[in-house]
Formats: structure tokens, C-alpha cells, sequence
């Protein structure tokens, strides 16, 4: 693979948030040894990258560099102090990482990603329900930020307090109602919570979302999340058709659930195709019919 | 007296390459086996899940079709395994109690594995045992000597299992490796039988 061509992958992968450790490492790491870092914006970027997944993989020895680049070219950045604090935290005890965020904390309580990193580190340490308090206060401060309330959603799925958990993913679904993903996690939480009508309502509209621009999506096997929204619909009206526990938000399921489970099966089934997958369809095509 | 287990290569290979393969995130699965005696022989291992690894209605799926798969190949889900995000964290936790209660429905002695995530990458096993005590009701370590170790009830197929499976990652054969997460994003992943993965006569 060409400079040229290593570079343009370690964008997408940032682009992407994609973290790739071992890939981006291998490539960072051959462009950094021939001096053909790039030098521009993108070069920091890059080095902030470099530096992560030198951390994931313990070579610690590349991370020093680039962190070395970085705090040269910005001294006192918020951003580079950060990523100082999670080297910190591949070497050293619980504490005094605490304490070094906590005094990044005392300098500038609006540097979110170290408010994130203290969260992160006192999860870690196990200390749950300090974190879940510091992710709490966090959030009165940084409202806006989608991840934060995935994150406190996580914790509380965790700890099977799926109503908790509902009420986080409900304020990063106001935040972000463009994202299918979000609501196929609301929708697979409610149905962890047992409130079925809840999470069937949330897969229709996620999959709405993902397939309202298919040209002809009755004769497209469905891919990616809409592959995985479809066995969430199938599986929720079996049940409701069985008649599941009522729904704790009161919520009402469809009136037409035998058509829905129909069209579920049918696009589920659709999607395993070819001699290659026909002993996943055989098996798939047991669990559909099954009462 | 709760049954020990052996582990296969191949059951030891899926579960290592599904761990190393999603560092950052919980992964999950289930043992299958039988039992002989007092030893549950795990032969195979069914990669579950990365994204949310809850009692969700992905794992409720994904457990059926794995309990399917068992019989077609006569086997039963005899236990689960985990790792946890959290490398120094080897409890089950409350999801991992709630799965396993619900295996014990179909297999009385089903037990869970949990990767420790310190001695992960080592030449040691790096699982620790879970089993279920009557007595107190409650989900402890196996109580005995370490287990995966010279006298232990818990043994796998081949002493040098991790260290070759160690090696195999260092080739990147865990890279094709999928669970049934892969399998809903792409359903050309042959997360039942991984068989791209595990090439070598394991």
C-alpha cells in the first residue's frame, strides 16, 4: 500500500471513528519512521490517532513521540492534556490518574473529554455509582452530548435498570432523531424492560427510517441495521401475539401484528440466499415457524 | 459435587479470537458439550454478541438459533462465556447470572467462563469458572484449586492452547472471526461455524 494510500485509510478511519488499533498502528507507525507524517492541520489529527492506538497496544515507546510533537506544537491544549491523562492511565494506579483530571478539572471545567476520561477511569475502578453521579452532573453541564447519555443508558443496562436506561436513550433520541442506530437501542432496551408494544413501536420507526428511500424495498433483502430491525420486529410480534405482559408506558401495539409478522418473516427469510447460507436458512426457517 | 470441563482447541480458539478481536467492547457466547461422567466436554464454542451484551432480545434470538444449531449437531448449550470491557473485572454480573439462570433451565450444571482480561494475551488459560451453589443460592468461582492448572477439574484439550492461539492472533486469523452481531449486519458471516477461521485441524 502506497503513503498515499495508508493516509487516505487513517482519515476514513478518524472520519468513521473508526479505532482499528492494530491497522492504524501499522501504518502510522511505517509513515511516522519515514518522516512522511503529514505535516499540515491533518498532521495533529494524525498524530492524536497514532498516539491512541500506540496506548491500545502497549507500545508506548511510539506514543511518547507523538504526544512529545503535539505538547511542542500545543502547549497547555485541553485536548493534548487529555490524551497525556490516558497514557497516564496505561501505566499508573487509579489515583493518581484521578487526580490528574481532577486538577485538569480546577483549570477549565468545560474540558468535556476529561470530565468524560474521570467517568471512564472511575467506572473502571468499579466505583459505579460515582460515576453514574459524576455522568449525571456531567450532563447538567454538557446537555448536547448524545454520548454522554449512551453511556449513562449503558451503565444502567448493565445493571438490568432498563427504565433508568430508557429515560438516557430518551434524551439522545431528542438529540439525535435523525440516528436509526439510537432507536433500534431504545427499541431493543424497551424490549429488555418486557415493554413490547414500547419496543416494537421503536423498530417500525427505525425501520421506516432506514428503508422509506429504497426504490423497491419489498423485493430488496434487507442489510445491515435493517437486517437486524427486522428480527427485532418478528421477534416482538410473536410474542405480542402470544400475548405478552402489558406495556408498562401504556403504549398500544398495531392493530394489523399478524400482517407485521408475516412481512417480517418474509423479509427476514429473503435475506438468506445461495447454497452458501442454506444451512443458516434451514435453521432460521425452524425458529420462524416455531410456536 | 458440581461436574469439571475440558475445553476443546477449537472452543478455546473461538472464544480467544472473539476476545481479541473487540478489545474495547463485552463479548458473549455460549459452550456446547455433553456431559461424560463428571466432566462437561465443551467441543464447540457459538460467538454471541459485542454490541450490547444485556439479556436483549438479539441474545434471546441468537441463543435459540444456537440451542438449534446444539441439536443438530448432538450437542446441548452447556454453558456461557464472557469478557468483560472492564480487564479487571471477572464477575459475571448481574446479565451474566440472568443468562446462565436461564441455560440451567435445559442444562442443570451449566457454568460460565469469564476471560480475565490481566492474564489475556499470556501463556496462561486466562478463564475463570463460574458454577451456580445450591446451598447458598448464589453464583461463586469454582471453589479448588486454580483452575486450568495441573490438578484442577477445569482442564483444556492442550496445555500450549494459549499460547498458540496467541500466535494465530498475531497472524490476524481473528480478524475474519464473526458472532451473531456480525451476522445481523451481514448475513454472509458464518457466525455458527466460523469456518474461515478455525482452518487448521484444531
Amino acid at each position: 500500500m502506497s503513503l498515499s494510500d495508508s493516509l487516505q485509510k487513517l482519515a476514513s478511519y478518524r472520519v468513521n471513528n473508526s479505532r482499528a488499533s492494530q491497522d492504524v498502528f501499522k501504518k502510522g507507525e511505517a509513515l511516522l519512521k519515514a518522516g512522511k507524517a503529514p505535516r499540515d492541520e491533518e498532521g495533529w489529527a494524525f498524530l492524536e490517532q497514532l498516539a491512541l492506538a500506540a496506548i491500545d497496544l502497549d507500545r508506548l515507546e511510539v506514543a511518547e513521540i507523538c504526544l512529545q510533537k503535539l505538547a511542542d506544537k500545543f502547549p497547555g491544549s485541553p485536548r493534548v492534556d487529555v490524551l497525556t491523562g490516558i497514557r497516564m492511565e496505561a501505566t499508573q494506579g487509579i489515583t493518581p490518574v484521578l487526580e490528574y483530571y481532577n486538577e485538569l478539572l480546577l483549570q477549565d471545567p468545560t474540558n468535556a473529554a476529561a470530565w468524560k476520561r474521570r467517568i471512564s477511569v472511575l467506572r473502571r475502578a468499579r466505583s459505579v455509582d460515582k460515576a453514574t453521579e459524576e455522568l449525571i452532573e456531567y450532563l447538567d453541564t454538557f446537555y448536547t452530548d448524545p454520548e454522554g447519555w449512551l453511556e449513562l443508558a449503558d451503565i444502567y443496562v448493565s445493571n438490568r435498570q432498563y427504565t433508568s436506561a430508557l429515560q438516557a436513550l430518551s434524551h439522545a433520541l431528542v438529540l439525535n432523531p435523525q440516528n436509526p442506530f439510537t432507536f433500534v437501542q431504545f427499541a431493543e432496551t424497551a424490549y429488555s424492560a418486557s415493554d413490547l408494544p414500547l419496543a416494537l413501536k421503536m423498530f417500525l420507526l427505525a425501520i421506516d427510517m432506514i428503508e422509506r428511500d429504497l426504490d423497491s424495498p419489498e423485493s430488496t433483502p434487507p442489510t445491515g441495521l435493517a437486517f437486524r430491525t427486522w428480527w427485532g420486529i418478528k421477534l416482538s410480534t410473536r410474542h405480542l401475539l402470544e400475548g405478552g405482559p402489558s406495556s408498562p408506558s401504556n403504549t398500544s401495539a398495531p392493530k394489523n401484528l399478524k400482517a407485521l409478522d408475516v412481512l417480517a418473516t418474509e423479509r427476514i427469510l429473503s435475506a438468506y440466499k445461495g447454497k452458501e447460507l442454506e444451512y443458516q436458512r434451514r435453521l432460521v426457517e425452524g425458529w420462524v415457524v416455531r410456536k | 459435587m458440581a461436574p469439571g470441563a475440558t475445553i476443546s482447541s477449537t472452543s478455546y480458539y473461538k472464544l480467544y479470537f472473539h476476545a481479541a478481536k473487540h478489545p474495547h467492547q463485552p463479548v458473549n457466547g455460549v459452550l456446547l458439550g455433553q456431559q461424560v461422567g463428571n466432566v462437561v466436554k465443551v467441543e464447540d464454542v457459538i460467538p454471541l454478541l459485542h454490541h450490547w451484551t444485556s439479556l436483549s432480545p438479539m441474545m434471546e434470538i441468537g441463543l435459540d438459533l444456537a440451542g438449534q444449531h446444539a441439536d443438530e449437531s448432538g450437542l446441548k448449550v452447556v454453558g456461557y462465556y464472557q469478557a468483560r470491557t472492564n480487564v479487571s473485572d471477572v464477575g459475571l454480573g448481574p446479565v451474566g447470572e440472568k443468562i446462565l439462570q436461564r441455560l440451567q433451565e435445559k442444562f442443570k450444571d451449566a457454568f460460565g467462563l469469564v476471560i480475565d482480561g490481566e492474564d489475556f494475551g499470556t501463556d496462561k488459560a486466562a478463564l475463570i469458572p463460574w458454577i451456580y451453589i445450591a446451598e447458598s443460592s448464589q453464583w461463586k468461582v469454582a471453589p479448588g484449586s486454580e483452575a486450568f492448572t495441573p490438578g484442577s477439574a477445569y482442564q483444556l484439550a492442550s496445555i500450549d492452547l494459549p499460547t498458540s492461539a496467541k500466535d494465530y492472533v498475531k497472524q490476524g486469523l481473528h480478524q475474519a472471526f464473526g458472532d451473531f452481531d456480525d451476522h445481523l449486519e451481514d448475513v454472509s458471516i458464518d457466525w455458527l461455524r466460523n469456518r474461515t477461521c478455525i482452518p487448521f485441524e484444531a
